[in-house]
């Protein structure tokens, strides 16, 4: 027997309300950045659940491309907090508030 | 009759010569990894926008995508679509980054990674023109990231300057954060409908009963949209990575950025989501826009009114600028609209030229070493009164005084708004909050321009010089501005032929 | 070749070329602009000459030339009408316009003035300016240029603008004509709004619209379509009676003396002051429908005739009596609409033109012998030192004075005949013909007593004894008016022609069409709106003579109490005797004191009162907004506390918050 679509849609909720916990709680900058890619996990389980729910593929493909962005993204990331290390000697996220108001 | 018949996919030539542009500048690169020659680099970057600016430019004049003349093109099974929206949108992604190029000319002399900066800025400029083109969520959500991943790396592209790494920063994470619900977003639409095509998400809306889940997620993608309009409550981002990206990029992203982040928003909510439709399942969307658009252009103004920073208070003023030109969503209806709607990419037209020349002259105040607050600024005007009086221009233009092209965008704004308000009295709300903020608006404006022309000159500031580069461009946002007057016509039709194309 | 019309723009477009040159290159032109200014108003008056011809000739124009705002409703444009009437008038500006430029060389030139490209740039102005209304063919057109020949009087009067007196006296024009005006542009705002269109002329003017809502007995914003057309009339009416100088808006033309004496000649008494009356000469057709305007005008005219007459018997400045005497004269010019004799008031405007311009340049031509004294006790026996001088002046006296056979006497007699022939079937008007016609009195009085002070008797001044030479530029306009000061009441010799029966009445001709009018705009259709009746003392002969023989005594008789008084070597001041009476004429009724006492002690403590409420109440409110903004900015940008994870949470809080707005309200949970 095949599980209902809608307990998928209930794990990928769970998942992405955890992805959103980690990013308002968490100060290290890359438990942020982990956070973030739990919640587009998060959408690529929905992707692909329904993908195959509605019979079709676009879906999968998209989760695929969504993956791709997700490593791009964590590329560019990284190269943000490696100068966030060298400018503010951590990587604390709240600790760069100089600008604000 | 044309002379040659170009292939269908030649349609995206504009977007394709920013991106031939960007590889031209990898090997660039390549060849002579740490070339300063400025004058290629810019160069190149110029050249490549320009040429983008002239194939849009011509393929409108020609009717490239006019239904009534050559017939909108839609490509790659749909994903992409190049029509009269998209061009219009191409032009503004163009001018603004041809501008851009220009100014940093001479704003990155003695910067060390030059064809770095000018690739990604292409290959943003790029991402831009495809979100114009893009006709479906998936290629929405590419696009946007082709667009935003190389604006993270600019914004902190001044690796030694602890305001720059902190405006990436915030800019990257609160990106991220927002990507992820804007694609969670479009996974429960998919969920919803089973396409990701936007006509195809249009038939289905409604059809599988997720309506619920439809709800959410539409709200989610306009989460997305909010974030790359700099709109609230997505909108945190904003004055920081304005006000500590260099001047240029700040120029860049709050232009065409925000106008890249509108034309997808235009393009998903009058394709995907038929207000019909939502209605029906319990979301008329317009109301979240109205909802957004209020709060945007007040949020953004209110804040901006007591900023001392010149910089941060032009970061906010293009958040109060994301209000206005949300109107164009808030205000379409069942039936119409559509005035509302070319208002609003009018005011995204004029504000490409405005704006940029505004943070350009930020550029060249940087350039020059004179500060940041508004008090540094004092008594410019009596040692660089060209560039003063352009900035004259865009504060009022800005401020939608008249005679200037932002007065015009915004007068368009608030009649069509009143025209489509017996369909939706919450309308007038919103154009009551337009008038509120602009009058707001007009006080810090005219501060500037106050600071600049009538202050007494700080004491001794030494004898500022001339970068030809950001004259250029600041005079040329100046004259085009002012140009946009006589010019009001055609680029009023442009948007209204676009805008009702494109209309629900 | 061009016809007349064709050429017609140019009547008002060579005075306007003359004020832009003189205006940029004036200082280097010789005679700082002056020969620029005589070119142009020469050509004006050639033209004005040929168009008055070529309506003679049986043509007329009434063109629209352009249109510069266009409604749905209404549309504005610019055009010309040039009928008998603005076509005489064209004539007489600027023939007067041409006249004063001349003596201008004399007066201002020789006389050393700084600023003189400013004052040929302002009259320049002002030449165009009334041509141009002389002319409007829309009410709207008229409007503008009425205002713009206030400006010009305004500059004008304060060219000596570093005197206090002239600036205030400068202010104080502009202000009491610009309160006439407001009403005047609101009764502009009316009948546009009332008829669609404020064309004078022709099947759409408003005239022709008004007598259509009148006998189709439509009701018009609540009211009958004769009250509201009378409303319309009278609020027009106020501009006419500030721009004209009638009680109670006259305050302002004898301050007004404190300009240039050429100024005060031409605009101050032959051109922009008559403006009023003229307006109403050229929608007499719409004041024609309301017995009740009409009625209100001849009462203006009859009270401000006797008013300022009796003012000016005790005044001592030259130019002061002048003033008073200029007032008093458009009374009468008033008087003679407002009982129906049109054609009485255009014609007593004509000659009043001519004999007024040439008594102002005559005293301008005293004052340059007097060495710039104005107070006629210091003159004296000038009229031997000065016969030019002398004999034009006094021919304008005459004229002024109404002494048969100058031309003053033709029109005044013409315009009290028509008062009395009213007077005579509806009572009511008596009344009116009867302060017109001791004003008559009181007119002899003045101008001999002028006459007799400056010109007779004992030199009683240094400056008398040794006057000033004057030069051929003041000598021949005065001259030229003289002339027409004596002549030009053959132009409509009525009680000639009744005695008579000798077709002499042209200007009644010429005004009624006889050789060419627009269509609705002449006498005997105005006769026929207005539909008066009219009754005579035994025959119409009879009750002419009679009137004729009675203004004539009365001007006789006043000349000749001067005479007795004022013409003997050493004259006293006999208004001392008046007592009380001089006191209150010599400050003129206390015209300027109610009117002070009006805006002082009445209109300022209530702006008083209004402003402190503007600034505590809507100032405060004002203040609070700001306030409450700055503080609300301040709080708003509070909310970017600068921590990166604050946002995160505010960004999701906001979008919950529109989640469970739009969640709720569409249902998604259930």
């Amino acid at each position: 027997m095949t599980v209902a679509v809608e307990y998928y849609v209930l794990l990928s909720a769970a998942l992405f309300c955890i992805g959103l916990f980690g990013v308002l709680t968490r100060k290290n900058a890359l438990m942020f950045l982990m956070s973030v890619e739990i919640m587009l996990n998060a959408a690529n389980i929905n992707l692909i659940a329904f993908s195959f729910y509605h019979g079709n593929l676009t879906g999968q493909v998209f989760a695929l491309f969504t993956m791709a962005l997700a490593a791009a993204e964590v590329a560019i990331g990284l190269g943000i907090i490696l100068v966030l290390y060298r400018n503010f000697e951590g990587i604390d996220v709240t600790v760069p508030a100089a600008m604000r108001w | 009759m044309a002379l040659v018949q170009l292939e269908s996919w030649m349609a995206l030539a504009p977007t394709l010569l920013l991106a031939l542009s960007a590889l031209a500048l990898f090997v660039i690169d390549s060849i002579d990894p740490d070339t300063t020659n400025r004058p290629l680099l810019a160069g190149t970057a110029t050249v490549g926008s320009l040429a983008s600016l002239a194939v849009a430019v011509w393929f409108i004049t020609t009717g490239v995508g006019d239904p009534a003349r050559r017939g909108e093109l839609a490509l790659f099974g749909d994903q992409l679509i190049v029509d009269q929206m998209a061009l219009f949108f191409m032009v503004i992604v163009a001018v603004v980054t041809a501008l851009i190029s220009i100014a940093s000319y001479d704003y990155l002399r003695g910067h060390v990674y030059q064809s770095e900066y000018y690739s990604l800025v292409l290959l943003a400029a790029t991402g831009m023109s495809t979100m114009a083109t893009a006709n479906s969520l998936v290629t929405v959500f590419i696009a946007l990231e082709l667009a935003s991943l190389p604006s993270y790396a600019l914004v902190s592209i001044l690796k030694d300057n602890r305001g720059s790494v902190e405006a990436g920063l915030k800019y990257f994470l609160i990106g991220a954060l927002s990507s992820a619900i804007f694609v969670y977003g479009i996974s429960l639409v998919y969920g919803a409908t089973g396409h990701l095509q936007l006509e195809a998400v249009a038939e289905n809306v409604g059809a599988e009963g997720f309506d619920g889940l439809l709800g959410v997620g539409v709200l989610m993608v306009i989460g997305g949209v909010a974030y790359k309009t700099a709109s609230v409550p997505f909108h945190f981002w904003a004055p920081e990575a304005y006000e500590g990206a260099p001047a240029p990029i700040a120029a860049f992203l709050s232009s065409a950025s925000k106008a890249a982040g509108f034309v997808i928003a235009f393009r998903i909510f009058t394709t995907a989501f038929p207000l019909e439709a939502m209605t029906e399942i319990g979301f008329d969307w317009t109301m979240a826009f109205v909802v957004l658009a209020i709060v945007t252009m007040t949020v953004g103004n209110f804040a901006a009114a007591t900023q001392e920073n010149v910089k941060r208070m032009l970061a906010y003023s293009s958040v109060g600028h994301a209000g206005y030109a949300l109107i164009g969503l808030a205000g379409l209806a069942v039936d119409g609209g559509q005035i509302v709607l070319a208002a609003a990419m009018m005011h995204l037209f004029v504000y490409g030229f405005m704006n940029t020349g505004a943070f350009l002259f930020v550029a060249m105040a940087e350039y020059w070493g004179v500060g940041r607050t508004f008090e540094d600024y004092n008594g410019l005007s009596s040692q660089a009164p060209v560039a003063c009086g352009a900035l004259a221009v865009f504060m009022f233009s800005l401020a939608g005084v008249p005679p200037f092209g932002g007065f015009f965008s915004k007068y368009f704004l608030f009649t069509g708004i009143l025209e489509t308000a017996s369909g939706n009295p919450w309308l007038l709300a919103v154009a009551a909050a337009l008038v509120i903020n602009s009058a707001l608006s007009l006080y810090y404006y005219a501060r500037l321009v106050k600071a600049v022309w009538f202050e007494d000159p700080v004491a001794g500031r030494g004898q500022l010089t001339q970068p030809t580069g950001l004259y250029v461009a600041v005079v040329l946002a100046g004259v085009m501005t002012v140009l946009v007057l006589p010019g009001f016509g055609p680029v009023a039709d442009a948007a209204y032929a676009a805008a009702s194309a494109l209309g629900p | 070749m061009a016809t007349a019309f064709e050429l017609a723009p140019a009547i008002a477009a060579l005075p306007l070329a003359a004020f832009v040159v003189v205006l940029l290159v004036g200082d280097s032109m010789p005679k700082k602009g002056a020969f620029a200014g005589i070119i142009a108003t020469a050509g004006s008056l050639v033209l004005s000459l040929w168009a008055l011809a070529t309506v003679a000739g049986g043509e007329v124009y009434n063109q629209e030339l352009y249109e510069w705002a266009a409604g749905e409703e209404i549309a504005f444009h610019f055009g010309i009408l040039i009928d008998p009437l603005s076509a005489l008038m064209l004539v007489i500006v600027s023939l007067v316009a041409l006249l004063v430029h001349v003596f201008s060389l004399g007066y201002m030139n020789e006389e050393g003035e700084t600023g003189l490209p400013r004052y040929y740039a302002e009259l320049g102005l002002f030449t165009f300016s009334m041509l141009a209304f002389v002319y409007a063919d829309n009410l709207l057109m008229a409007f503008m240029f009425f205002e713009l020949v206030g400006l010009c009087s305004y500059l004008l009067i304060g060219f000596w603008f570093r005197t206090p007196s002239a600036s205030s006296a400068a202010k104080k024009a502009f202000l009491v004509t610009r309160f006439g005006d407001y009403f005047f542009l609101i009764g502009v705002v009316g009948i546009a709004a009332t008829f669609g269109t404020l064309s004078f002329a022709g099947e759409s003017s408003f005239v022709v619209a008004a007598e259509e809502a009148i006998s189709g007995g439509e009701t018009l914003f609540g009211f009958g379509a004769e009250t509201w057309v009378t409303i319309l009339g009278l609020l027009v009416l106020g501009g006419v009676i500030g721009k004209s100088a009638q009680f109670p808006l006259h305050t302002w033309l004898p301050d007004a003396m404190e300009g240039p004496t050429t100024v005060s000649a031409l605009i101050h008494a032959a051109t922009m002051v008559a403006a009023g009356v003229y307006l109403v000469a050229r929608m007499y057709g719409f004041y024609a429908l309301s017995p009740t305007a009409l009625a209100i005008i001849a009462f203006v005219g009859g009270f401000t005739a006797l008013f300022a007459a009796s003012m000016g018997v005790v005044k001592d400045d030259i130019k002061q009596v002048l003033a008073y005497s200029t007032i008093s004269q458009y009374g009468y010019m008033m008087l003679g609409l407002g009982v129906g004799g049109y054609v009485a008031g255009v014609f007593h405007l004509m000659n009043h033109a001519f004999f007024k311009a040439l008594l102002f340049l005559g005293a301008g031509a005293v004052i340059i012998l007097m060495h710039h004294e104005q107070d006629m006790w210091k003159m004296g026996g000038l009229k031997d030192q000065a016969p030019v001088a002398y004999y034009t002046f006094l021919a304008g006296a005459l004229a002024l004075a109404g002494i048969v056979p100058f031309s003053g006497f033709w029109s005044k007699d013409e315009v009290l005949y028509d008062a009395l022939i009213l007077g005579l079937e509806e009572p009511i008007f008596l009344i009116a013909y009867a302060m017109g016609l001791i004003a008559v009195f009181f007119t002899g009085f003045y101008t001999f007593r002028m006459v007799f002070l400056t010109f007779h008797g004992e030199p009683r001044s240094e400056a008398a004894r040794d006057p000033h030479p004057i030069g051929a530029a003041v000598k021949l306009p005065l001259i030229v008016l003289g002339v027409l000061a004596v002549v030009a009441g053959i132009v409509n010799l009525a009680p000639i022609a009744k005695l008579t029966g000798a077709e002499i009445v042209f200007l009644e001709h010429w005004l009624d069409g006889e050789y060419g009018a627009v269509e609705g705009l002449t006498y005997h259709e105005y006769h026929e709106l207005m539909g008066h009746e009219t009754s005579y003392i035994g025959s119409e002969t009879l009750t002419m003579l009679l009137g004729a023989a009675l203004s004539l005594g009365l001007a006789f008789a006043g000349a000749g109490l001067a005479w007795t008084l004022y013409n003997v070597p050493e004259p006293k001041e006999h208004t001392r005797r008046l007592g009380r009476a001089r006191e209150v004429l010599g400050n003129n009724y206390y015209q300027d004191e109610y009117q002070v006492w009006l805006a002082r002690d009445l209109t300022l403590p209530f702006s008083r009162t209004a402003d402190r409420f503007d600034q505590s109440v809507i100032d405060g409110v004002v203040n609070g907004v700001s306030s409450v903004s700055l503080f609300g900015s301040g709080r708003m940008k509070r909310l970017q506390t600068g921590v990166v994870t604050n946002y995160a949470a505010l960004l999701v809080l906001g979008f919950l918050a529109l989640l469970v707005i739009f969640g709720i309200n569409g249902g998604w949970f259930v």
